[in-house]
This record gives structure tokens, C-alpha cells and sequence, in this order.
């Protein structure tokens, strides 16, 4: 008994170690330091929105249209006279939705697709292989525009279904579910690609082999010798499509697809006032939002690079 | 090699089949019917059934399909049905020959400023030089099109008056010079990244120790022994550009006012011309196929380890 | 005077974990004509001492931070870069351990000996890949005109080393350092190119720098050797000397791990306890002491100087391991 407990001790230690090791090495990075500050940023912006966002995003000033920064509006205010600021703020809320959840299946999908086709090799590779080659050889973001728009009817019909959810649907809800389904459609491949050839070099690496020999079951093969070693570049990938998924996002606005006014987006702000790019107003209700999209992306490539130099070996 | 080709060739038209039914499933089923928006949303419900019958849009989905690949094998993918009466294949053609001019300047350059700022920052590696390429790189990659060409055209047209805003009047005009810098600044980029990866690497192989433990001038070390090899994975790179190159950037030219394909697609789209959105999708597919078939075979060329190996 | 003499040669790499002193204050002669082993465990310097010398190591991170290295008297750290390259290749040459990597993937291996010929001997094209074809004839490669033409990777490992030989020798140099030439090859193959390097030395007459972690190989080849530990010269001596009378607590362990065919009794092979040490955080003392078994108190303090024994016998050692007992069994 005594014995045992002290195991888990061990082992707690071991772990809180290794996490400390993994700090040490990634904080090496500066700039991926600086990546992870700007990405807790934009969660804590996104989550707070309510209470940081000093008017609502819907409210509509027409007697102070298109205003030059102020102190009753930081940032300005657009052409209905809505607070630049907070539909900024806001805009934060739809990316960390959007984001995560929309990588979160694209790398589920990803991962499974990769990894039975990288192991149990045959017909299902051939399957899933040519699946992906297809979706790369579609152009762009074209894709994800057809699935959105196709599924778009859907998704808002059956959510009317739920009286209790009508509030959601007003709120943009329905444009977010199809802008998740249509990245996370678009976005499996690439991870499907990475995760398969991890898998297909791991399989030749003596541990596997060992593991095999010993009669280890395919799952337990998976989990404790392939999956911990391709970690490091799915990690990485991960990170990196989150920023992908935010510059997605804008594109599909730009389509006129997904997120819609008067539910804020970065994108959405980009494109609704992309009008103004000619007015003195322009840096702050156009620019600011498009370099934020920006800054999001490099922060989350920042994030990756870190990430990666702490979890490769050596 | 033969082989190989051929058997890469044989896989296109399964490519192209599956990817047409995929579109034409999501047109069918996708929201907005085209005779709706073609005839407004008020039109008469029996005036739409007879369009919608002349059209065949009221046939089985496998018949319309079936018919719809009869008629491509024979080159005719169908009359445009924002643009009544044109032929998609003639309005594809002539949109197409603005986007490929128009893209081979930006790619052009891009390898042109990118390769070089990719081999200077590997030269001076960890130094004040390399940080910067670094950083303006880091900047090209992260900002989209959308974010750089409103603060260009801040800049450069709208309050300097330096350039016009886009528009085209051919390769060899002014106003082709605002939406090159903005487009290129992304491949420029990419490239600078890659050669700068590349360029490292290889300055570290046991072979350039070699060139430079025969005496060879550095710049022998760095021309003739480092850089054929770091320069050798870009035609990856370079073939995803060559099958993008046909596909023309939806967002730049509806930004720029460029009449390639992409502003013919975006175009398109809000009209749900689905004749259009199917040709459009299928060009894409194989220019993408070719592009990455082109680059395998090129790399027999300049690799001499995969020409002979 | 000798033909490269190297004096208190001292080599650190700066790296973001600490200063790794990787060659700390080495000094030997080279005859004209004579061939010097340089054995020790990987790690222990010696690639690094020998890059140095023809100012290869890759700098930052590296630095030659003190010592000369005269090559025919003149200080080859002290020169311009232009005369650094006049030398390189040219008067000494090197052959390095890796054949597989060591040779340019993208130019066949012709044009790679050729441009050697063309900048120090001042050869035209012609010239040069006529002097090419000889060397590889030399070095023992069948139809060397048309695989002159080859790349790389249509060469076998030990085919490589031969060409690496050829490369090497083109400009007949005063000097040939050769890095562990034989480690990445099948035995047969290492036995054929030390007897091409033999070969070699009579018929050019250049003195060599052999550097191997293999005791087996010098015994044949080299007339004196030195064993390196830590980055420090350990001992040095006549193979003769070395191999019979090994005064070193260090050298009689890399000797006793070795099996013997002359051996009547039966023996268990040794095995050297611990590691290396790590040379980031080299502690003052002998660097040997923590696997020592003759270790005493004053090895723990004092680095030990390189001091004769006998005459041309020199060791770094407090202590004379054939008057004292191990202070710990040999396991």
C-alpha cells in the first residue's frame, strides 16, 4: 500500500518535472512567448465580451455616424453609428468560437482518417488517401464556400426547431455552426496527410516493431508507442490552424457566407467596411481589424514554433 | 517514369468525375435557385417551371449530371446563366488569359525577391540583417490579402496618389503595379522562408565542410556546392503556386477590379451561375493535378539522387 | 623544425546551454613524412583539434580562443582568409569520417575533384579531368573515365572514401588528416583503404594525422600516438611504448577493453566505468579522476601537466600506476 502511494508520488513528481522541462524549452522562445500572450488575449477578450465592450454591438447611434476617435468612442464609430470598439471585442467572442472548435474537428477528423489509414494500410488508405487528394485539388476556399452555402439553409431550419435556442439563432449562432462545419470539412486533409506519414515512418521504427512482435493490441500500439511520438508535429499543426481558421473566416465573409451582419466578426468587419478604404477613417475601421486578423495568425505560427522546438526531441 | 505518368494521368479523370459530382450535388442542393434570382423572387411560378424545364433543371440529379459530363467530353460545359447566351467555355477562356498574365507577373516576383532575401538571411544568420528579413517575412505570411491591400491602397493611392488602385489594362500598365505588390508579398514570403530553411540545412552539411576544406572560395562554397541543393525543395512550393496560377485569387481580383476568373467566380456565385462555379472547379482540379504531376517530373531533372535512384 | 607544429591550441563553442570546452590547450609536432594517431572516445575532442587546424570549425558557434598551429612555420590562425584557402586542400588535405554525407548529392564526383585541380594547380578543364581520371585510377576505381561522370549515390560507402582519398591527395599535399576515414565502412572495406593509404604515403610521401576511436588501427599505421580525453592530451608515445608499457590509468583501460588474439590465458574484457564528462561544466581537477581507479586526493584539485616518463614517453598524471595498487578492483 505504502509502496504504491509512493509510486504515484513518483510519478506526480516525474510529471510536474516534465512539465517544467517543457516550459523551460518553449519559453526559450521569446516570440513564442509573446505568441501565447497575445493568444490568452484574445481568449480572455472573447470570453469577457459582455463586460468588456462598452456599448452593445447592435446599437445604432445615426446621429454620430462614421466618427473619428473620441473618448466616448475610442475607436470610432461605423456608418450606423455602432462603437468600433465593441464590435471589435465582440469580434474576439466569434474567433474563440470559432477557432478552436472548428480545428478542434478538423483535427479529430484528421487524426482518426490518418491514423487508420497510415496503419492498417490497404484498401482503407486508398480510400481515405484519394478522399483528401480530391478536397486538395479542389481550388481554395471554394469548398468550404459550396458547404457552407449548402448547408446554411439547413442548419437555420433545424435549429428553428428549438424554441428554446431561438435566441441563439438571432444571435448568429447558426452562422457560426455552418462556419465551423464547412472548416472543419475543408480542414481534415491536410491533417489526414500529416498524421499518416508520421504513422507510416513510426511503423518502422524497432519499438513499433517490438510492440507488434510482443502481440500488442492495434489500439494499445497506437496510443502508447505511435500517437506520443507524432505528437509534436500535430500539436504544431494544431496551433497553426487556428490561425487558418481565422483568416477562413474573413474569406467566407467576404462570399457573403457565414457570419452576417449585424453578428460581429473580424472578418465581418473587414468586409463591411472595406468602403471606407479611402476615408481618414479607414486605419481604425478597417485596418485595425484586418492587423488583428493578422497578429492572430502570427501568434498562433509563433505558438507552433515554440511549441515545436519544446516537444522535439533534442 | 512512363509508367508513372501515365498511371497519374489515368487517375485525373476519376479526379475530375468525383470532384464535378461533389459540385454539382452542392449546387443542386445548395441554397438559391437560379431561376429565382435569374427571373427575381416575385416571378411567376409558371413562367419559373418553364424556364426551370428548359433548362433540364428538372430532371433526376444522375440524368442532369450524366448529361452535363456528355456534353463537357465534347467541350461544352454550358451557357452561363447570369450571362444568357455565352458559352461558359468562351467566357472561361477569355477571363482566363487575364488571370494567368497577371499571375505569372506576381509569382515572377515573388522568386524573384524571395530567393534572394532567403540566401542573404541564411548568409547572416542570427544577425541584424537576418532578424529583419525574419520579421518582415513573419509579416508576410500572417497578414492576408484583405489586411494589406486596404492599408496599400491607403497609401499608395488614396493619399499619396502614387498608383492607381487596381483595375487592368494589361501587364505592362501602371495599374498592374498595386495588385503585384499586394499579392506578392505572400509567395515573396514563403519563399524567403523556405530558401532561408533550406539555405541553413544545407550550410550545415558534411559536403559543404568538404567544398570548404578544399580551399573553394566561399562564394564557390555558396553558389556552386549549397545552393543548387537548397534550392532544389522549392519546386514543391513553386508547383502549388503553378496550379493556384490558373485559379486566380477570388479576393484580389474582386478587390482590384481585375476581370480574371476569380472576379468571374465571386461573380458567378452571387448570381449562383452554377455552370460557371462546375467549369470553374473543374479547371482548378486539374491544373492543380498537372501542376503537381509537372513538379515530380522536374525533379528527375535537377535531382540526380531521384534521376537515378 | 617539424612540418606542422601545433602549440596550446584551445577550441570553445558557445552555445545557449554554456561554453562547451571542447579542446583545451593541445600541443604535438608532425614530421615530414611521419604519420600521428590520434585516438580517444567520440567526444573527446579530437575532430574538433584537427578542424581546427585548417580553421573549419563553424564559427559562431565555435572559436579558436588561443595557441598556434605553424604549418611550414607559419602561423596558419594568424593568416589572411585568401591564404587560409591557399593552404586548405592544397598543402594539407582531409579526408572526413562519413563518405555517404561528405560529398556534394547534386555534381558528379568528376567535377568535384576537378575543381580542386583548377584553383591550386591551375589546371583548364581538360587538364583536370585528365588528372582526375589518374587519381581515381590510382585509388583503385574501375573505369574511371566514364564514372567520372557518375553523382554520389551511385557509389558504394567504400567506393565514396576512395574518391574522398582521391580528392584529397589531387594537389598533392604536405599534409593528409584523416578523420576517422574507416569508421562508417565494412571491416574488409577498412582494411583496403588503410592498405590504399599506406600505399598512398609511400608513393607521395606526406605525413598523416589518423584520428580513430579504433587502438586496433593505429597499431599498424601510425609511428606515435596520442590519446586524448576531455579535450585534453592524456598521454603520448611511440605505438610501441603505448601498446606495451601504457602508463595512463586512461590508456590501460581503452587497452584492456580490447580483446587480444595473442592472448594465452583467459581474460574478462575490461569495461571503463561512467561517462565522459560533460565539457560544458568542466571541473577543475583531472578530467579523468571520476572514472579513475587509481584516483588520489591531489587529482581532484589539480589539472596534471603532460610530463615525460621516459624519453619520448609522456603522460598527464599524478600518480605512477606501476608503483601504486587501484585503489578500487577492476570490475
Amino acid at each position: 500500500m505504502a509502496r504504491a502511494q509512493s509510486v504515484v508520488e513518483v510519478e506526480k513528481v516525474e510529471q510536474r518535472r516534465r512539465w517544467w522541462e517543457f516550459w523551460r524549452r518553449f519559453s526559450r522562445n521569446k516570440l513564442a512567448v509573446v505568441g501565447l500572450v497575445v493568444v490568452f488575449t484574445m481568449f480572455f477578450t472573447g470570453i469577457f465580451a459582455p463586460w468588456l465592450a462598452p456599448y452593445s454591438y447592435t446599437d445604432q447611434n445615426l446621429d454620430a455616424v462614421e466618427q473619428m476617435p473620441s473618448l466616448a468612442h475610442p475607436l470610432g464609430t461605423d456608418e450606423l453609428g455602432r462603437d468600433q470598439l465593441s464590435r471589435v471585442i465582440w469580434g474576439a467572442r466569434t474567433a474563440v468560437i470559432i477557432a478552436p472548435t472548428a480545428t478542434f474537428f478538423g483535427v479529430s477528423l484528421g487524426l482518426l482518417f490518418g491514423l487508420l489509414a497510415g496503419y492498417y494500410r490497404g484498401w482503407v488508405e486508398t480510400v481515405i488517401m484519394r478522399l483528401a487528394d480530391i478536397l486538395f485539388a479542389f481550388p481554395g476556399i471554394l469548398l468550404a464556400i459550396l458547404i457552407a452555402a449548402t448547408v446554411q439553409g439547413r442548419i437555420e431550419a433545424w435549429l428553428k426547431g428549438f424554441e428554446a435556442l431561438e435566441g441563439f439563432v438571432k444571435a448568429g449562432f447558426a452562422q457560426v455552426l455552418v462556419v465551423i462545419v464547412a472548416l472543419s470539412a475543408v480542414g481534415w486533409p491536410g491533417m489526414a496527410r500529416l498524421v499518416r506519414g508520421q504513422v507510416l515512418s513510426l511503423r518502422e521504427e524497432q519499438f513499433v516493431e517490438a510492440a507488434w512482435a510482443i502481440g500488442a493490441r492495434p489500439w494499445r500500439v497506437i496510443r502508447h508507442h505511435i500517437l506520443p511520438n507524432a505528437m509534436a508535429p500535430i500539436v504544431v499543426s494544431i496551433s497553426m490552424s487556428m490561425g487558418g481558421a481565422i483568416v477562413a473566416e474573413a474569406g467566407l465573409s467576404f462570399m457573403g457566407i457565414g457570419i452576417r451582419p449585424p453578428t460581429p466578426s473580424w472578418g465581418a468587419l473587414i468586409i463591411d467596411n472595406y468602403s471606407f478604404w479611402r476615408s481618414p477613417a479607414a486605419p481604425v475601421l478597417l485596418w485595425l481589424p484586418a492587423l488583428i486578423v493578422g497578429a492572430m495568425v502570427a501568434a498562433f505560427n509563433f505558438v507552433g514554433d515554440g511549441l515545436n522546438e519544446a516537444l522535439s526531441p533534442g | 517514369m512512363v509508367t508513372y505518368v501515365v498511371r497519374r494521368l489515368l487517375w485525373l479523370p476519376f479526379l475530375l468525375l468525383i470532384i464535378g459530382l461533389i459540385t454539382f450535388a452542392l449546387g443542386l442542393y445548395g441554397p438559391g435557385d437560379p431561376v429565382l434570382v435569374m427571373m427575381g423572387q416575385h416571378a411567376n411560378p409558371e413562367a419559373a417551371a418553364r424556364v426551370r424545364h428548359e433548362l433540364g433543371l428538372d430532371r433526376p440529379f444522375l440524368v442532369q449530371y450524366a448529361d452535363y459530363v456528355w456534353k463537357a467530353l465534347h467541350g461544352d460545359f454550358g451557357e452561363s446563366l447570369k450571362y444568357r447566351g455565352q458559352p461558359v467555355g468562351r467566357l472561361m477562356a477569355k477571363r482566363l488569359t487575364v488571370t494567368v498574365q497577371f499571375n505569372v507577373v506576381v509569382m515572377a516576383v515573388g522568386v524573384a525577391v524571395g530567393i534572394p532575401l532567403g540566401i542573404l538571411a541564411a548568409l547572416n544568420r542570427n544577425n541584424l540583417i537576418d532578424y529583419f528579413i525574419v520579421l518582415l517575412t513573419v509579416a508576410g505570411i500572417s497578414l492576408p490579402v484583405l489586411a494589406i491591400a486596404p492599408i496599400a491602397m491607403w497609401f499608395l493611392a488614396a493619399r499619396f496618389h502614387l498608383l492607381p488602385s487596381g483595375g487592368w489594362d494589361g501587364i505592362f500598365s501602371r495599374r498592374i503595379i498595386m495588385p503585384t505588390l499586394v499579392l506578392a508579398i505572400g509567395p515573396a514570403a514563403v519563399f524567403v522562408r523556405q530558401t532561408r530553411a533550406n539555405m541553413l540545412e544545407v550550410l550545415d552539411q558534411d559536403y559543404v565542410r568538404t567544398a570548404r576544406a578544399k580551399g573553394l572560395r566561399e562564394y564557390t562554397v555558396i553558389v556552386a556546392h549549397a545552393l543548387r541543393n537548397a534550392l532544389i525543395p522549392l519546386f514543391t512550393i513553386f508547383g502549388l503556386m503553378l496550379g493556384g496560377l490558373v485559379g486566380g485569387g477570388i479576393i484580389t481580383e474582386s478587390i482590384f477590379g481585375i476581370p480574371g476568373i476569380g472576379r468571374l467566380v465571386w461573380d458567378a456565385f452571387g448570381a449562383r451561375d452554377y455552370p460557371v462555379i462546375m467549369a470553374y472547379t473543374l479547371l482548378v482540379a486539374m491544373a492543380y493535378t498537372l501542376a503537381n504531376l509537372f513538379v515530380d517530373v522536374c525533379y528527375r531533372f535537377v535531382d540526380p539522387r531521384i534521376r537515378y535512384g | 623544425m617539424a612540418l606542422l607544429e601545433i602549440k596550446g591550441l584551445k577550441t570553445r563553442f558557445f552555445t545557449e546551454d554554456g561554453v562547451v570546452h571542447a579542446v583545451n590547450g593541445i600541443s604535438y609536432d608532425l614530421e615530414e613524412g611521419g604519420t600521428l594517431g590520434i585516438v580517444g572516445e567520440s567526444g573527446c575532442g579530437k575532430t574538433v583539434s584537427v578542424l581546427s587546424v585548417m580553421r573549419l570549425i563553424p564559427e559562431p558557434p565555435g572559436k579558436i580562443v588561443g595557441g598556434e598551429v605553424l604549418f611550414e612555420g607559419r602561423d596558419i590562425l594568424k593568416m589572411d582568409p585568401d591564404d587560409v584557402r591557399k593552404v586548405r586542400g592544397n598543402r594539407i588535405a582531409m579526408v572526413f569520417q562519413d563518405p555517404m554525407t561528405s560529398l556534394n548529392p547534386v555534381l558528379t564526383i568528376g567535377r568535384q575533384i576537378d575543381e580542386a585541380l583548377e584553383l591550386h594547380m591551375g589546371m583548364d578543364k581538360h587538364q583536370a579531368r585528365q588528372r582526375t581520371i589518374e587519381l581515381l585510377e590510382t585509388v583503385g576505381i574501375a573505369e574511371a573515365a566514364d564514372r567520372a561522370d557518375d553523382y554520389p549515390h551511385q557509389f558504394s560507402g567504400g567506393m565514396r572514401q576512395r574518391v574522398m582519398i582521391a580528392m584529397a591527395l589531387s594537389c598533392n599535399p604536405r599534409v593528409l588528416i584523416a578523420d576517422e576515414p574507416t569508421t562508417a565502412l565494412d571491416v574488409t572495406i577498412q582494411a583496403q583503404i588503410i592498405e590504399l593509404v599506406k600505399r598512398l604515403r609511400e608513393d607521395i610521401g606526406m605525413a598523416i594525422v589518423w584520428i580513430t576511436h579504433d587502438l586496433g588501427i593505429i597499431a599498424g599505421l601510425a609511428e606515435r600516438v596520442i590519446v586524448m580525453y576531455a579535450g585534453y592530451i592524456v598521454e603520448r608515445a611511440s605505438v610501441k611504448d603505448l601498446y606495451g608499457d601504457p602508463r595512463h590509468p586512461y590508456t590501460i583501460g581503452l587497452l584492456g577493453s580490447l580483446p587480444r588474439l595473442d592472448e594465452t590465458r583467459k581474460r574478462r574484457l575490461f569495461s571503463m566505468r561512467g561517462l565522459p564528462p560533460d565539457l560544458i561544466d568542466l571541473k577543475p581537477g583531472c578530467p579523468f579522476a571520476p572514472r579513475c581507479d587509481y584516483v588520489i586526493d591531489r587529482c581532484w584539485e589539480e589539472t596534471p601537466p603532460l610530463e615525460p616518463v621516459t624519453l619520448g614517453h609522456e603522460i598527464a598524471c599524478w600518480v605512477d600506476v606501476k608503483s601504486s595498487q587501484p585503489s578500487k578492483p577492476a570490475n
